[in-house]
């Protein structure tokens, strides 16, 4: 298929939202909505794949602009639903079709029989053509409309189950700190627009390339720009201190929070900075900042997972931890490593929240790691899926996790080695993280599936009854494992990718491998090769020591205290109780926000209630509109008296008096 | 056309105009009967006519009988109107009185 | 100039409101032909004076002869007005009405007027005042029987009749203060002269264009007859002209009106077929 047929691939899933949308209004059509979805999903995908494999030109793939439909066009103006496909484009393509198909999938089992079926997929096409729509933007302002067409999905499905309170205010939450970052994003248009002249984004990106190989003149602007664009990545992708959104929304269904925040979503910050990296190298100081900012999360992240019991909590932050990672990579210019790590995340991450979705699902609901022990003899396939994407996520050699975090970290550390003492901290601090990443992602994985058997059952028993699971119902009430179809085989397809995606993608296809050709063939390419020697050795050796060495001291860490001997771990909480509560609470950055910017607000809010009180419903309203208007009534009342000839007779008083004045006004002359 | 009239002998058609359109106005706000309130307003409509056609005849404009014409149909449309509403409120009262329908007073 | 044209008509209307007032239906019988007369004399007077005035020097030019008519239309159409306004009966009023129809068509026949005058007597004499009746016999209500009058207490009674006069002729007044000021004719610009509209618009009647279209199969002696006749001049008559200056002067005015009518029509049928309910209010639907 030649490239221009992937002008259509974001209108597909759109169709299956319209068609989902069409089947909300009849319960009858209600259950072909998982159907009609999952389809729309999978062809798109189908679409992407055999755009990808076929007889075109590599040249195509790696930078060519698709014209779909003229939008805005206003003097030298223009934005249309022009895409830009490149080999970052087809990446992310691949990534938001193919996981968001098996996710979908999955969904079709984990949904069923709820209220709000439809509706629920309805959400995942949309945000489907979302998302499609802002991967493969060509310009900004449609990159932008598909950036708030997420953040639209998002809140939507964050709030599925809308009857809930906590649902409801994770979704506001989401909403509202998205705008934040949403406002330096749109500023961060408008300036690239007055700067460049244009909001194309391959336009921009050679123009920034140009003065960067050429030199230029690098204005103030310029500089801004970065930063600008840099609080909208920053939002959308859960960093520091824009990060606290992303817990709650794990409100949401678990599909949701796999495929939008953990896999697809969340991601889309790395993405625009990997996107527009020449326009961030404009500033000398973005990227660093970035980095900075990333690790930092990835830190803050990592220890906030340490104590938290919530089983979706603990995979939510660890996806900030994560993404936390891929900033450090697009920061010190790592983007191969940057989106590397997106594209393995996707996989691991996606297979530990539906794996996590399926012991939730077992469990009526059920969230809290400390009820749960030993689910590995009733929830077999799960306990082992489950295994497979926590060695990816700790990096355990050489699972993918591993793969492209390993690469993230050898740049930074090569840097750090070519005299800039900051990536070296940095990635110090990123093998740190690593090590508390292998610790609690195994702390969850013990705790629940190994040691004695315990559980006990949610509250929510809508699951139960429906008919999928009438044949485990039989075994009476306790966890059972979740059917092969649709549920567990999407799981394993997940897992292979978790498992493998690192070494195919990182040593098959091209001579860097093929995640490394589609980054050199995309806007994310950058000129920059680091290598580096440690102890005599070369740094990637080095680096796989290191990683087994961390991944086997935080997993053998976590099997003591949560395994062996679970007693340990307890009397570990004592010791340190001041620093677990303080970890608990989560650094009390809720609470501080609550102080520093909700309360100033409300009170706020509150004056000026006052003012609308006062002022305006009781002096204005009531006053001068409600007492002004009877006044005058009451005066002229007694003039409508009802009698047409009273009317008559003032209509011929009116004519007297304008001839009278005729009269005077031309005799006058 | 023939030979225009001048403008003394304007004055006495505008004289008899301006004396049916004024009687036609005070009967319509005198008379509390709706029929003769509507017959009275035909009454202002032969002042104005008659007064279109004199200014015709002294400037040898046509134009002043062709808005006769309009006048008329005018008249036609709103005698149809009026009295059919007529006849409804008197359906519906069993007077004519104009001023049993004052429900509508301040 | 012995009166002062806009304080005679000042007076005369004064004069008129008074009459007026003294011909209530509350007035006693005596009051009623004191106030006729009053009425006469007024009008009279005033357009004594005024012949008085204008006649024997600046002239007062109308159609040979049409002055007699004038005078003798205009009192009828004025003294039929009274006449409507101040009769009891519903059905006098419409057959009174119909005398100011017919005067005022007089009054279009002295201006050389004849298809308004015809239209004015069809349409409204014949048309509308028909439509009328029909309305008063179908409306028609009995009076109070008990004290003996056999018609309803809104026909025996003027509301605020010294008021509505008042209003009245102080607006006759004022326009008359107009009207008798000089004024000089203004044609329309436009406005063609009968020959040009034959020979431009109604070609089919020009013998000039005829001895145009016919000259090169006429003998010479044929020729210059033809000439002597084209050259002598046509004349279009009243209907011609006015009929020319509807449908090339106003075609949209004119669309419009067959709009208004039609819709006034269909309003009519609606409206008469609207239920009514019992107590007295229209139901909708």
């Amino acid at each position: 298929m030649a490239v221009e047929t992937l002008k259509f691939l974001p209108w597909i899933p759109l169709l299956g939202a319209v068609l989902c949308a069409i089947c909300c209004t009849s319960p009858a059509l209600r259950r072909l909505a998982g159907a009609i979805c999952v389809l729309s999903v999978a062809s798109a995908l189908a679409l992407a794949l055999g755009v990808y494999f076929g007889p075109q030109s590599q040249a195509a793939l790696s930078g060519t602009t698709v014209h779909a439909l003229r939008w805005i066009d206003v003097h030298s103006f223009s934005a249309g639903f022009s895409y830009y496909i490149d080999g970052l484009t087809m990446i992310m393509l691949f990534v938001v079709t193919g996981i968001g198909a098996l996710i979908a999938l999955y969904a079709t089992g984990y949904m069923k029989g709820d209220r709000g079926y439809a509706r629920f997929f309805f959400g995942v096409c949309l945000f489907i053509f979302a998302m499609t729509t802002l991967v493969m933007a060509d310009s900004l302002v449609l990159l932008y409309l598909g950036w708030e067409g997420v953040g639209l999905c998002s809140y939507l499905l964050i709030g599925y189950y809308y009857d809930k309170p906590f649902a409801v205010e994770a979704a506001k939450k989401a909403f509202i700190v998205n705008r934040i970052g949403d406002l330096g994003f749109a500023l961060g248009i408008f300036l690239t627009w007055t700067t460049f002249d244009t909001v194309s984004l391959h336009e921009a990106i050679e123009k920034a390339r140009h003065i960067l190989e050429h030199g230029g003149e690098i204005t103030t602007a310029m500089q801004c720009i970065p930063f600008l664009l840099m609080a909208g990545a920053f939002g959308k992708s859960a960093q520091f201190p824009l990060y606290v959104w992303l817990p709650d929304a794990m409100a949401g269904p678990t599909p949701v929070s796999a495929l939008i925040h953990a896999a697809t979503m969340v991601t889309s910050g790395v993405f625009m900075i990997a996107r527009l990296i020449p326009i961030f190298e404009l500033s000398t100081y973005a990227l660093p900042v970035v980095a900075i900012i990333g690790t930092f999360t990835a830190l803050l992240a990592a220890t906030i997972a340490l104590t938290n019991n919530d089983l979706k909590g603990v995979f939510a932050y660890s996806t900030v931890s994560q993404l936390g990672y891929m900033f450090l990579g697009v920061g010190v210019l790592s983007t191969t490593g940057g989106i590397f790590h997106l594209f393995t995340h996707a996989f691991f991450k996606a297979l530990l929240f539906l794996t996590a979705g399926s012991v939730m699902h077992a469990l009526a609901g059920q969230l809290d790691i400390r009820t749960m022990g030993g689910l590995r003899k009733r929830m077999p396939v799960t306990c082992w899926l489950m295994f497979a994407g926590c060695l990816a996520l700790a990096g355990v050699p050489p699972f993918s996790g591993f793969v492209s975090k390993d690469m993230i970290l050898h740049d930074a550390l090569a840097r750090g080695l070519h005299g800039e003492p900051l990536f070296f901290v940095l990635a110090i601090a990123g093998l740190f993280t690593a090590l508390l990443t292998a610790y609690y992602t195994f702390r969850l994985w013990f705790r629940v599936f190994m040691g004695p058997e315990r559980f006990e059952m949610g509250e929510e028993h809508g699951h139960d009854e429906h008919a999928a699971h009438d044949e485990h119902a039989s075994g009476g009430h306790g966890p059972h494992e979740m059917p092969w179809w649709p549920m567990n085989l999407p799981l394993v397809v997940l897992a292979i990718g978790a498992i493998a995606a690192g070494i195919l993608a990182e040593y098959v296809g091209g001579e860097h491998g093929w995640m490394h050709t589609m980054i050199e063939h995309s806007t994310a390419s950058v000129e920059h090769e680091f290598h580096g020697e440690l102890f005599g050795l070369s740094l990637h050796s080095v680096m796989v020591v290191l990683s087994l060495l961390i991944a086997a001291l935080g997993i053998g860490t976590a099997a003591y205290l949560h395994w062996l001997r679970r007693d340990a771990a307890g009397v570990l909480e004592q010791k340190f109780a001041p620093l677990v509560k303080l970890l608990v609470n989560k650094y009390y950055v809720d609470e501080l926000y609550d102080l520093a910017i909700v309360r100033p607000l409300r009170g706020c809010g509150k004056f000026f209630n006052l003012i609308d009180d006062y002022l305006i419903q009781g002096f204005l309203v009531q006053i001068v509109g409600g007492w002004g208007p009877r006044l005058v009534g009451y005066v002229l009342k007694p003039s409508q008296s009802g009698r047409l000839q009273s009317y008559g007779v003032g209509m011929a008083v009116g004519v007297v008096i304008v001839m009278v004045i005729l009269i005077f006004k031309l005799t006058g002359n | 056309m023939g030979e225009p009239i001048n403008d003394v002998a304007l004055a006495h058609f505008l004289l008899t105009g301006g004396l049916l359109f004024v009687l036609g106005m005070i009967g319509f706000l005198i008379r509390r009967n709706l029929i003769i309130m509507f017959l009275c307003t035909e009454l202002m409509f032969q002042g104005v006519a008659v007064t279109l056609v004199a200014f015709s005849k002294f400037h040898l404009d046509v134009s002043g009988q062709t808005f006769v014409i309009f006048v008329l149909t005018i008249a036609a449309a709103e005698a149809a109107l009026a009295l059919g509403l007529v006849v409804l409120l008197f359906r519906s009262k069993h007077t004519l009185d104009a001023e049993a329908w004052g429900e509508l007073n301040g | 100039m012995p009166v002062d044209p806009p304080l005679l008509l000042y007076l005369g209307s004064a004069l008129g409101a008074a009459a007026l007032l003294m011909l209530m239906p509350q007035a006693g019988r005596g009051v009623r032909l004191l106030g006729t007369l009053l009425g006469a004399v007024t009008l009279g007077g005033v357009w004594l004076v005024l012949y008085r005035q204008y006649a024997a020097g600046y002239g007062l030019k109308m159609e040979a002869g049409a002055l007699p008519f004038y005078y003798v239309f205009s009192a009828v159409a004025v003294g039929s007005a009274v006449a409507v306004i101040a009769s009891r009966k519903p059905v006098h009023a419409a057959l009174w009405f119909i005398m100011v129809v017919l005067a005022s068509a007089g009054l279009f026949l002295t201006l050389t007027a004849e298809f308004m005058a015809f239209a004015m007597i069809i349409i409204y004499g014949g048309a509308i005042l028909v439509t009328y009746m029909f309305v008063i016999m179908l409306a028609a209500s009995s009076g109070d029987p008990e004290h003996g009058e056999d018609l309803p207490d809104y026909d025996r009674h003027w509301r605020s009749p010294a008021a509505a006069v008042l209003c009245g002729f102080l607006l006759l007044a004022v326009l008359l203060s107009f009207a008798f000021e000089g004024r000089s004719p203004a044609p329309g610009s436009n406005q063609m002269s009968d020959q040009q509209i034959i020979d431009n618009v109604l070609t089919n009647r020009s013998e000039k264009r005829l001895a145009e279209s016919l000259a090169p199969a006429l003998s010479p002696a044929d020729l210059a007859k033809m000439n002597e006749v084209a050259g002598s001049q046509q004349q279009l008559n009243n209907v011609e002209r006015v009929g020319l200056d509807l449908f090339e002067g106003h075609p949209l005015g004119l669309e419009l009106a067959g709009v208004i009518l039609t819709v006034s029509l269909v309003g009519a049928v609606v409206i008469v077929r609207l239920p009514v309910g019992r107590e007295g209010t229209v139901d909708h639907g």
